[in-house]
């Protein structure tokens, strides 16, 4: 093989390597892309979760918060914190309760 | 090219020669230059290649090390992890001028979601078309943006934004403070630690308080009865835990909601513990003594006749209600005597007093994490009749938040601890300045416990509990008339257990009336409190009084 044989030769090659490279350049960056709107998609979802998330934890934190729970000891057991009352036995407390709602038989 | 002509004849190629060399040499140059250029293209691909595989994603968002999203505010919590504030998501009302059609109409129905909304207003907003969106209203909650977007309205839109939510309603409002609708801190702790809250929610964690709620609800609730039953115009207490200082429960009252913070009177939403300037009157009376013992301008086994005013520079200092008999520095704090005090003070002379009240940290503003620390008015005794004032607690006016500093003496052997509202670890280090001996505050904490047993503090007694403490009643200056004793201070300053103290309590009314004197009104609220409170803290209360 000459030398202007061998100069064509490693054109071509350099050629179809060049080929090579843009087509997989542009294949990694569609794949890039479209990885990349997963991504967001995924952090927009955990985004929305942790907003629901830090919401349920301030609705838990104001049912839970004194106030509450002083009303509904009141509304339901007829206690006041802080009271006489409040060092009820645990089976009167339970007593106090309202009765839990019956299951319904499965039909049969 | 093929060796043809354009008339199709055979051209045979030309032969080499030395001439087309020549003409072939730029050609290869140039095909050279092209080569260095695609390998110079290949080497820049490669080169951004590595630093993709190296680097992290440039277009990623911002995250917290936790993984969480970052907010403009971290939450607070209180010592135990109870949610006290947090950032949750809301939405912002918009309009776009130019798409909207029938701005009256529009208004109409935005006002049947809410009927509040200013209609003038708005009409003038949505018609605005030299902007190219306006705000209607922000904080909307996800409900009211449902009920908006089901009236399907061209032209109006929403924006997402962050809103603080205060979970326990009105509970630690005064301490926690609120922010505008920007997350701007305005006061409290809010603005107190706004650099580390701020930087809390950049890093995805909480900012833990030393508070208590179940304790913070306590105090509160029986400052509220307490300024409700003695008529007065407003109220403040704290609990601390004085080994450390850390602040258990600080209330304010009147109380308000932080969610609707704009809705509240200013009145309401002033901070009375670190914000309000009151004469301390009697409860400065222990420190006069210890002042007097450390010094030893007085001895433990003095006797005083207190039975005759105590004239002055042509001032006359009479106690409220004769003392008869000799006394003894128990005495002088057990029945609030003035002349005592008056006595021991200018014995002690001004500017021993002046030191000792800056060691205190009377004379300087509260270090509490709030908003707003009020510096005190001490102005410099000039005359024996401002020592002798300054003995009894009048011409120093300071925060109960500062009183409760003070009072950290008698739950460190005579040394003061800072209060702050951050939660201290359990092997955090605090720093305490001495003041007083051991042997002196055990001493005055003896004389501030017969203050509870035997004294103007009875009703501050809770069996089993072991509270020392003395009571203060401040008459009001009115202007230039000069004092009112119609209008008091009222207030109880203490320690508990007194065997081993570790807790201080200050609860103060406002402008209570007439006979209102802190033994009768703040005394009993501060027993009523740590009935409650004792439980929570593992101490024993005696369920009933036992027969004297």
């Amino acid at each position: 093989m000459g030398k202007a044989q061998l100069i064509r030769m490693l054109q071509i090659i350099a050629a179809v390597v060049i080929v090579v490279l843009a087509v997989g350049l542009y294949r990694a960056k569609s794949d890039a892309s479209r990885t990349q709107a997963h991504v967001r998609e995924l952090q927009g979802e955990i985004e929305e979760r942790e907003a629901a998330l830090r919401e349920l934890r301030a609705e838990i934190a104001e049912r839970e918060s004194p106030a509450n729970v002083e009303k509904l000891a009141q509304d339901r057991l007829g206690v006041a914190p802080g009271s006489a009352s409040a060092t009820l036995p645990e089976s009167e407390i339970a007593r106090r309760l309202p009765a839990p709602e019956r299951s319904r038989e499965p039909r049969t | 090219m093929r060796p043809f002509n354009v008339t199709g004849a055979f051209q045979p190629q030309r032969a080499y020669s030395p001439a087309t060399a020549g003409e072939a040499a730029p050609a290869r140059n140039r095909v050279r230059l092209l080569a260095i250029g695609v390998f110079l293209v290949l080497l820049l691909l490669a080169g951004r290649a590595v630093q993709l595989a190296f680097s992290g994603d440039p277009l990623a968002e911002p995250r917290a090390p936790n993984g969480a999203s970052v907010l403009p505010r971290g939450d607070i919590v209180d010592r135990n992890g109870v949610l006290l504030a947090t950032t949750v998501r809301a939405y912002a009302l918009t309009a776009t001028p130019a798409r909207v059609w029938d701005a009256p109409a529009i208004a109409d129905q935005l006002r049947r979601v809410f009927p509040d909304l200013d209609r003038a207003a708005t009409i003038r907003r949505l018609g605005d078309t030299s902007r190219r969106l306006v705000y209607l209203r922000r904080g909307l909650t996800p409900e009211q943006r449902t009920r908006v977007h089901e009236l399907g309205l061209a032209g109006i839109g929403f924006e997402t934004e962050h809103h603080r939510d205060y979970p326990q309603g009105t509970l630690a409002a005064h301490a926690l403070g609120f922010t505008d609708v920007d997350q701007n801190a305005l006061s409290g702790v809010e603005r107190g630690l706004d650099a580390d809250i701020r930087a809390a929610g950049a890093e995805g964690r909480a900012v833990r308080l030393s508070i208590d709620v179940r304790m913070q609800y306590a105090l509160e609730e029986e400052l509220s009865a307490a300024a409700r039953a003695a008529g007065a115009t407003g109220g403040a207490a704290i609990l601390l835990d004085g080994r450390t200082g850390e602040t258990l429960a600080l209330a304010s009252w009147p109380a308000f909601n932080p969610n609707e913070a704009g809705a509240a009177p200013s009145n309401a939403r002033r901070d009375r513990v670190a914000g309000d300037l009151h004469e301390l009157g009697s409860t400065i009376k222990p420190f006069t003594v210890a002042m007097a013992l450390q010094e030893q301008v007085t001895r433990s086994g003095e006797l005083f006749d207190l039975t005759t005013p105590y004239v002055i520079d042509n001032s006359t200092i009479i106690d409220h209600e004769r003392v008869e008999g000799m006394s003894t520095l128990g005495d002088i704090l057990a029945h609030s005597s003035n002349v005592g005090a008056a006595r021991l003070a200018v014995r002690l002379g001004g500017a021993r007093q002046r030191s000792y009240l800056d060691r205190l940290g009377l004379t300087a503003p509260a270090s509490l994490e709030l908003g707003r620390n009020q510096a005190p008015l001490a102005p410099q005794a000039r005359t024996r009749r401002d020592v002798a004032g300054l003995g009894f607690g009048y011409g120093l006016a300071a925060t109960p938040a500062a009183l409760a500093g003070a009072y950290t003496v008698f739950t460190n052997s005579g040394a003061r601890v800072t209060p702050t509202l951050r939660a201290a670890g359990p092997d955090a280090a605090v720093e305490r300045a001495s003041v007083f001996s051991p042997e002196v505050t055990r001493q005055v904490l003896l004389y501030m416990r017969q203050v509870v047993t035997d004294g103007t503090g009875r009703a501050a007694d809770v069996p089993g509990l072991l509270v020392a403490g003395k009571t203060g009643t401040a008459e009001k200056l009115d202007g230039a008339a000069g004092y009112d004793d119609s209008r008091n201070f009222s207030s109880f300053a203490g320690v508990f257990p007194a065997n081993d103290p570790r807790y201080v309590i200050v609860l103060a009314l406002d402008d209570t009336g007439e006979g209102a004197a802190g033994g009768a009104v703040a005394a009993p609220a501060v027993a009523r409190t740590l009935r409650r409170i004792a439980p929570m803290l593992g101490l024993r209360v005696e369920a009933r009084s036992p027969a004297r």
